[in-house]
């Protein structure tokens, strides 16, 4: 077991439980499918893999593009994460129009949560309706045998709070497959005497 | 005359809703009545087995009722499909609606419109607005207000032989809304009474909305026409029954629930304004716990095009059905409390 006393943002490798392809390149179209119509995200717009920084909070951005799977489709998986505490769970998300479920937070004393993840929808020209901001905007839309310009899907990146004062060690997915997760990063606890 | 274009086309979306909504609300709005006050009052669950149509802007219907008066049964509206011989009686009848100063929505596959994204990829049954044309030009304008949105011309030829399509399934993206010709279909609005004369948008109606819908919920069948509660109940649990024996049930679960889909979150939102204009905080929570339900259905939605595949069991679908009923249930007793405080 893994534990972290960082006071650092602690971005997850997500690779093993990616299971969807969402982004692709434009000269291998077909390689994917973000939603059940085949439509992904346009690579050449998202970051390179390896770290990005998406207002002001690091994340590890999957490597995409080569038709490998670079994001998670929510099925009740549990990502067990560095043990420690924390007080939010940022990610980078987007959905088959918006969903909502929870998070069960599982925390290293045997104690569980639900937390609320909210995620709007991808769709082009969709605002976001739960107050999350957009990571990336892209411009343009790929469809499995065209790529349809201006256009463009968005990646969100939303945040959910871990409320309970207690090291958390892993979280299950909700099972919404309409929901997919590209990076998560997780925000270490400031005490509480540290913000008095 | 050989031009002519209809004004005050307003383009009306919704983000969990479809072509079906808004070009109603196009033409709602077009005749003085207020869409959202309308088309998102009644909440509930309908299902008639066996009268899935494979259209994007389907919603089921009872016998004789018509697509508006079956999206708004609390108000004076009711729509008409007109059904032309042939192309030419089709743009015929079309064109004399326009000219004669009224909007109206005509069926069409997007695989002919050159706005669409499934422009010569894929074919589907769409829905869009027709507000004017040019003779001389030889274009039409219109309306459609799914992404991409698009207002403006493209030449009548596109427009003709997007709604005289045969509108084939040809490949495997050819989902749900393929398969059936659209026939230069095209569809009026009527209204029973005066706009002026449409119920108040005040507390009482408000109230007795309220009080329909719950009841509606409450008191639903089981079979074999599916409503409320307990039809909506039968309804997953069919589509758990055959997805367990293996047979397909991913168009109907996908084109049902995209209707309820559509259906509770304009409701959500007919509730949040009646919570604004009634200054009544207790009927937000309520619009937000419905909310939450369209939020599910957003869910089963995509949960019906995984089965086809395999990679969705009924296991899967019946947590997410008893998660939905539960949620349901608590938002009805909300919306019951609600009502009738006020």
């Amino acid at each position: 077991m893994t534990t972290s006393t960082t006071t650092t943002p602690v971005p997850l490798d997500l690779t093993a439980l990616a299971d969807n392809v969402g982004v692709t390149r434009p000269d291998r179209l077909s390689e994917g499918a973000f939603n059940i119509w085949g439509n992904t995200f346009p690579a050449e717009e998202l970051p390179p893999a390896g770290t990005v920084e998406v207002h002001g909070i690091p994340f590890r951005w999957p490597a995409t593009g080569d038709g490998s799977p670079d994001n998670v489709r929510c099925r009740g998986q549990l990502v067990t994460v560095p043990e420690g505490r924390y007080d939010w769970i940022h990610v980078l998300a987007a959905a088959e129009r918006r969903t909502e479920d929870p998070l069960l937070l599982h925390f290293a004393d045997g104690s569980v949560d639900p937390e609320w993840l909210r995620v709007s929808d991808f769709w082009p020209e969709t605002a976001s309706r739960f107050g999350e901001r957009p990571a990336f905007s892209c411009t343009r839309l790929h469809y499995p045998r065209h790529i349809q310009h201006a256009m463009g899907p968005t990646v969100w990146r939303q945040r959910v709070p871990v409320t309970r004062e207690e090291r958390l060690r892993a979280f299950r997915l909700p099972d919404n497959p309409a929901m997919h997760l590209f990076a998560i990063t997780l925000a270490p606890a400031v005490r509480p005497e540290a913000t008095q | 005359m050989k031009a002519a274009l209809v004004s005050d086309a307003l383009g009306w979306r919704h983000d969990l809703a479809g072509c079906l909504h808004g070009c109603m609300a196009t033409l709602l709005h077009h005749r003085g009545v207020a869409p959202l006050e309308t088309l998102g009052a009644a909440w509930g669950f309908w299902h008639l087995p066996g009268d899935i149509r494979r259209e994007e802007y389907y919603y089921p219907c009872d016998s004789g009722v018509s697509l508006l008066g079956a999206l708004a049964p609390y108000h004076p509206v009711r729509s008409t499909w007109h059904h032309p011989a042939d192309a030419a009686e089709g743009w015929a009848q079309v064109r004399a609606e326009v000219a004669a100063g009224r909007l109206v929505a005509v069926a069409v596959d997007n695989f002919e419109l050159p706005f669409r994204p499934a422009y010569q990829d894929v074919h589907s049954n769409h829905m869009v607005i027709v507000q004017g044309f040019d003779e001389e030009r030889g274009t039409v304008r219109v309306l459609d207000a799914v992404p991409p949105r698009f207002h403006g011309d493209i030449t009548l030829e596109q427009l003709t032989a997007a709604r005289d399509s045969g509108n084939p399934a040809v490949h495997d993206r050819d989902m749900f809304f393929t398969d059936v010709r659209i026939g230069n279909r095209w569809l009026s609005v009527e209204l029973d009474a005066a706009p002026e004369d449409f119920p108040a948008f005040d507390r009482a109606h408000i109230r007795s909305v309220i009080e329909r819908n719950v009841e509606g919920f409450r008191k639903g069948t089981p079979g074999p026409r599916l409503t409320g509660a307990e039809g909506l109940t039968a309804f997953l649990a069919w589509a758990g029954e055959r997805l367990a024996a293996g047979e397909a049930v991913r168009d109907e679960l996908f084109v049902v629930t995209g209707a309820a889909l559509a259906c509770t979150a304009v409701h959500a939102d007919w509730l949040a304004l009646a919570a604004r204009t009634l200054a009544e905080p207790g009927l937000a929570d309520a619009a937000r716990g419905v909310e939450r339900i369209a939020h599910h259905f957003s869910a089963i939605r995509i949960m019906s095009a995984l089965t086809s595949s395999g990679e969705l069991g009924p296991d899967r679908l019946a947590r997410r059905s008893h998660a939905l009923r539960s949620d349901l249930e608590q938002v009805l007793d909300v919306l019951a409390y609600e009502g009738a405080a006020l």
